[in-house]
């Protein structure tokens, strides 16, 4: 197997590697260059890369105006700063439609760092932004396909990308397809549809569970989301689980009931994640425990739902 | 056609348009119609690709901008009649989605100072020399992401970028006065690494010199130019009373009398 990389890691490499390419590309830091690994980028472009100091809404600001002008900016930070300034992503990209690509690292169960740190409600907020496209990977491969669309894309997108390291385990000839979900395991009675770094520990623990017949959804593309695509899907089951390392208000649980009931299918829903907003601080391991995400603690809720 | 025949004809536009749709910031749209005037009509060719940019950051005062672009034929005939109306290109507050010619979509304040950094930048990968005037409201200062942006344009000494304060002393519901103190705004901007210029913001004279200097690069800093400016501007009952910043439909009488005074407006 290769070298394990972080989510992170494999977003600072594809953007690197897709900006030899596309001139247009840009990166803009917010003083995380590092810690969002845009500094890939910054080591090989330094004429494209801008350091903007601690000043979210200024950065956010600075990449629509580049991109009035055909550019392609990549604005990273955490996503819990970056998607925290609402009016400026609102009134400033939305409301111009501006080519611009937000990039919100250090979402879910981050560790020790704490809830601040942590994008908790990021895609709740960035799924309601008009014209926005939502994307989340769950591995290296899937980060790499998805920067490849967006670097073509002239939409404004979000990019929710985890700090988790992750072994490759889709096929390695998966293609990202916009708005379609992926079905990495083909089950029958109960499907776990999950989102970003939790696929990996449902895909171990449907794997765990041996004669469970259990099937798993990954959803990278949050918005758009193929409706028809995704019921031909569902309707394959008659129980669904989700789960996220995001609030349950508004990700993807919110998503998929909405889909379930608005199309008024059979199915008995679901929804793991996390409730009523912060998180504690702690090693990762722990807070996968603490908060049920761990591959142990999904076994126990995949068998008894 | 003079440059005073142009204001008299473009404050009536102003007024005309929202007493049309029922409503409007008034106030404001006069106290910088000078301002945006001479920067748009006598700096910005709009036939030229790598023309300079105009960011009204205060997005409040459209109808200034709207009647302007009217007065160049840059709108329809009779679009000023559709100001804030369903399927306008003339919203409420511009919108670059629908007004193409427009450089930056604004309402919400504090936002159009990073967005010209941006096409600074822009300009500065493209080769291109053009400039990117910028107008902030005085009470908009008040944002903190306009303090960001001038901290990001004094750093970095970005000369192309032109900063205009329509200091017309009030904002929303009060002056700025009663509101906070926005004492020494020169030694603010100055600390921040601007150049600071003061001048008469309804002289189009002292307006069209200091935008020439500027933009022969008299100055060795990034420039913010403070124009001393009058709240309605233009009709003697709106100048320097707030209840007339944003409209209802005015009383006839009123109105009649506003465009009689105007009318007459030197």
């Amino acid at each position: 197997m290769n070298k394990i990389i972080s989510i992170r890691d494999a977003f600072g490499r594809a953007i690197a590697n897709e900006g030899k390419k596309n001139k247009k590309i840009l990166a803009i830091s917010i003083d995380l260059k590092g810690a969002c690994k845009l500094s890939y980028f910054f080591k090989d472009f330094p004429n494209r890369s801008f350091e903007v100091g601690i000043a979210e809404a200024n950065a956010i600001g600075i990449a629509t105006g580049l991109s009035f002008d055909g550019f392609r900016p990549f604005v990273a930070s955490f996503g819990s700063f970056l998607t925290g300034k609402n009016t400026e992503i609102r009134n400033s990209i939305c409301y111009n439609n501006a080519s611009v690509v937000v990039v919100g690292t250090h979402c879910g169960l981050i560790g020790s760092d704490g809830a601040t740190q942590s994008a908790l409600q990021d895609l709740s907020i960035m799924r309601s932004m008009p014209y926005f496209e939502v994307f989340q990977p769950c591995t290296p491969l899937d980060t790499k396909e998805i920067i490849k669309y967006v670097c073509k894309s002239k939409k404004p997108t979000y990019l929710r990308i985890a700090r988790n390291e992750i072994p490759e385990f889709l096929n390695k000839n998966y293609k990202f397809k916009i708005g379609i979900p992926n079905e990495i395991i083909k089950g029958k009675k109960k499907l776990i549809i999950s989102s970003g770094a939790m696929v990996y520990n449902c895909f171990k623990a449907i794997k765990e569970l041996k004669k469970s017949n259990y099937g798993l959804l990954n959803i990278s593309s949050i918005k758009p989301l193929n409706i028809k695509s995704l019921i031909s899907k569902l309707k394959n089951y008659n129980k669904v689980i989700t789960v996220e390392d995001h609030s349950v208000e508004g990700g993807l649980g919110s998503i998929i009931s909405e889909v379930i009931a608005e199309n008024n299918l059979n199915i008995k829903l679901k929804n793991h994640g996390l409730k009523n907003g912060f998180i504690d601080s702690d090693i990762p391991d722990n807070l996968e425990k603490e908060y049920s995400m761990d591959v142990k603690s999904l076994k126990k809720i995949f068998l008894n739902f | 056609m003079k440059n005073s025949e142009d204001l008299k004809e473009l404050r009536v536009k102003i007024i005309k348009s929202i007493q049309n749709t029922d409503s409007g910031h008034l106030g404001p749209s006069f106290s910088c119609l000078e301002i945006l005037y001479v920067i748009i009509k006598k700096f910005i060719n709009f036939r030229k690709k790598d023309r300079n940019k105009i960011i009204l950051s205060k997005g409040h005062a459209a109808p200034a901008i709207y009647a302007i672009f009217d007065h160049l034929n840059l709108l329809k005939k009779n679009e000023l009649k559709t100001l804030r109306r369903f399927n306008s290109r003339l919203q409420g507050h511009p919108d670059k989605k629908k007004l193409k010619i427009l450089d930056f979509g604004t309402g919400a304040l504090g936002q159009g100072l990073s967005v010209s950094i941006g096409y600074s930048l822009s300009s500065k990968l493209l080769n291109k020399k053009n400039f990117i005037f910028c107008l902030l409201g005085d009470g908009e200062l008040q944002e903190g992401q306009i303090w960001e942006a001038a901290m990001y344009i004094g750093s970095k000494k970005i000369k192309n970028i032109v900063t205009f304060i329509d200091g017309n002393k009030f904002q929303n519901e009060f002056s700025i006065k009663d509101t906070l103190k926005e004492e020494n705004l020169k030694g603010k901007w100055e600390s921040f690494g601007f150049k600071y210029l003061e001048t008469d913001g309804h002289s189009i004279k002292k307006l069209e010199k200091i935008i020439k200097d500027i933009t022969n690069y008299k100055y060795k800093k990034p420039v913010v130019v403070y124009c001393n400016t009058t709240k309605g501007k233009g009709v003697s009952f709106m100048e320097g009373n707030n209840k007339y910043h944003s409209v209802k439909k005015l009383p006839l009488n009123e109105f009649n009398k506003a465009l009689k005074e105007l009318n007459e407006y030197e």
